[in-house]
């Protein structure tokens, strides 16, 4: 038998001797060894992706821009996916039409969606605070920051050097006059500008076009705030007994007006003596 | 190891993948407008460099030439570097899932590159032995990284700036690679005098 075989081989041979035939058998075979190690590897290594998560995925607007408290999109999915979160409507970049496609995924009722912006707890513009001194520093507020508090007279008000402009990727915020304002049309409530204030005058507030807000981030006593700035909250607190809802309370000596508890009557905004509440976005 | 620094400094400087070679120039256009995706894909390709070169080499010297297949090189080479990549896409995925989110989703991209394919040829038609071919990969991949942090620094300043309408989005750009390409030719008298 094996006599056979190796006569045979060997009279076989030579017709396979020649260059082609040595290529063909030569690349078969390297190509069957390669295929046989993908096969063996991807039997081992194979992972199970949750197909759930993929179709999630494709629901998220994929901004990656981590408003929802996870590192992205797929960190979201995944959690949605494994039931580890219940919460449809955490995506701020999609507002209300990606939180009612998320529970349609899940086969339920859309949750209520209240959409989000980003707010400068500031009106300090450059006609409202004193300079105390030159800066001639790079263009960055943390930097500026650094150095005696500013070179503005309010050690809690917008530097103006465009910290959150660099930050915001959907070019929602400009600097006017010195102040920071962030284009609620542009806005996904992100908060990148929130992580990038050094001061942490950015605030992420539910976006009503009526929406009363301290625009004010100092809690000194008045008489401190008077003397930095001309229409910052000097915390008298005329708003927090006006308030029918009782929505307001002072913090420290600064007035902060929780947002749900708001009927948006304007009673606040109408006997601020400095101005510092204001009505709209 | 003279002759390996040699390699290392005229590979990542004068012979720069992308700004000499002109490989890869499709995800060094693509990938090189934001930071972290150029530096994701430039290690990607640094990896594969090394990755491919330790199978090409050895198949080349091992296989190929004892056989006296030389010349298929071209098919057996894009054959088993796609395989290798897939091979790796596999084991990262399941044993370092952080980096295969870092990097992983790149490798898949990198399959088809011709700058590792070209980087595998320039191995062999220089004869390298197989620690300088090492080398030379390796640096390929990090000249290839350094004209990615080099072009997105060029690639940001030019979004601030406002091109007249005719030469906005790609004509620009390439016009500045080519800019950042002639000034790595100032390299080429350093690399004798050096070494």
């Amino acid at each position: 038998m094996f006599i056979t075989l190796s006569l045979l081989s060997a009279k076989l041979w030579p017709l396979f001797a020649d260059g082609i035939s040595t290529a063909v058998l030569a690349i078969a075979a390297l190509a069957l060894g390669l295929a046989l190690v993908i096969v063996i590897v991807f039997h081992f290594f194979s992972v199970e992706t949750d197909e759930r998560e993929e179709q999630l995925l494709e629901i998220l607007p994929g901004a990656n821009c981590g408003g929802c408290g996870y590192s992205g999109c797929q960190g979201y999915a995944s959690a949605l996916a494994s039931g580890k979160d219940k919460t449809f409507n955490r995506c701020t970049a999609g507002g209300a039409e990606t939180a009612a496609q998320v529970a349609a995924f899940f086969g339920q009722a859309p949750a209520a969606y209240v959409p989000k912006v980003a707010l400068v707890h500031c009106q300090g513009s450059n006609e409202h605070v004193r300079v105390l001194y030159q800066y001639g520093g790079s263009d960055s507020c943390a930097t500026a920051n650094g150095l005696y508090g500013g070179p503005w007279s309010c050690s809690h008000g917008c530097l103006g050097f465009g910290d959150c402009v660099r930050a915001c990727e959907y070019g929602a915020i400009r600097v006017d006059h010195g102040v920071a304002r962030v284009n609620s049309e542009k806005c996904i409530a992100c908060g990148a500008c929130v992580r990038a204030c050094p001061r942490h005058i950015i605030k992420i507030e539910p976006k009503y076009t009526d929406l009363y807000v301290n625009r004010c981030a100092n809690p000194d006593p008045g008489a401190k705030v008077r003397k930095v700035c001309n229409i910052g909250c000097i915390g008298c607190g005329l708003c927090v007994k006006n308030c029918p809802a009782q929505a307001i309370s002072l913090k420290e000596k600064l007035a902060v007006i929780d947002t749900e508890l708001c009927t948006h009557c304007g009673k606040c905004a109408s006997v601020c003596p400095a101005k510092s509440i204001t009505v709209g976005l | 190891m003279k002759a390996l620094f040699m390699i290392l400094f005229s590979v990542i400087l004068v012979d720069n993948l992308v700004l000499s070679k002109f490989l890869g120039i499709c995800s060094y256009l693509g990938l090189s407008k934001n930071l972290k995706n150029a530096m994701g894909m430039s290690v990607a390709v640094t990896f594969v460099m090394l990755i491919a070169t330790l199978c090409t080499w050895p198949i080349h010297y091992y296989l190929l030439l004892p056989l006296g297949l030389g010349y298929l090189d071209n098919l057996v080479f894009i054959l088993v570097i796609a395989s290798v990549v897939q091979v790796i896409e596999a084991i990262i995925h399941k044993s370092i899932p952080p980096l295969y989110r870092a990097m992983g989703i790149y490798l898949p991209l990198i399959t088809t590159n011709c700058a590792i394919l070209g980087i595998m040829f320039v191995n062999i038609n220089e004869s390298y032995n197989f620690m300088t071919s090492i080398f030379n990969s390796v640096g390929a991949g990090l000249g290839y990284m350094l004209a990615m942090f080099l072009f997105n620094g060029v690639r940001t300043k030019m979004e601030e700036s406002n091109p007249p309408k005719f030469l906005q989005g790609l004509p620009i750009t390439l016009i500045a690679s080519g800019l950042v390409s002639v000034s790595f030719f100032g390299f080429k008298g350093m690399v004798q005098n050096l070494f």
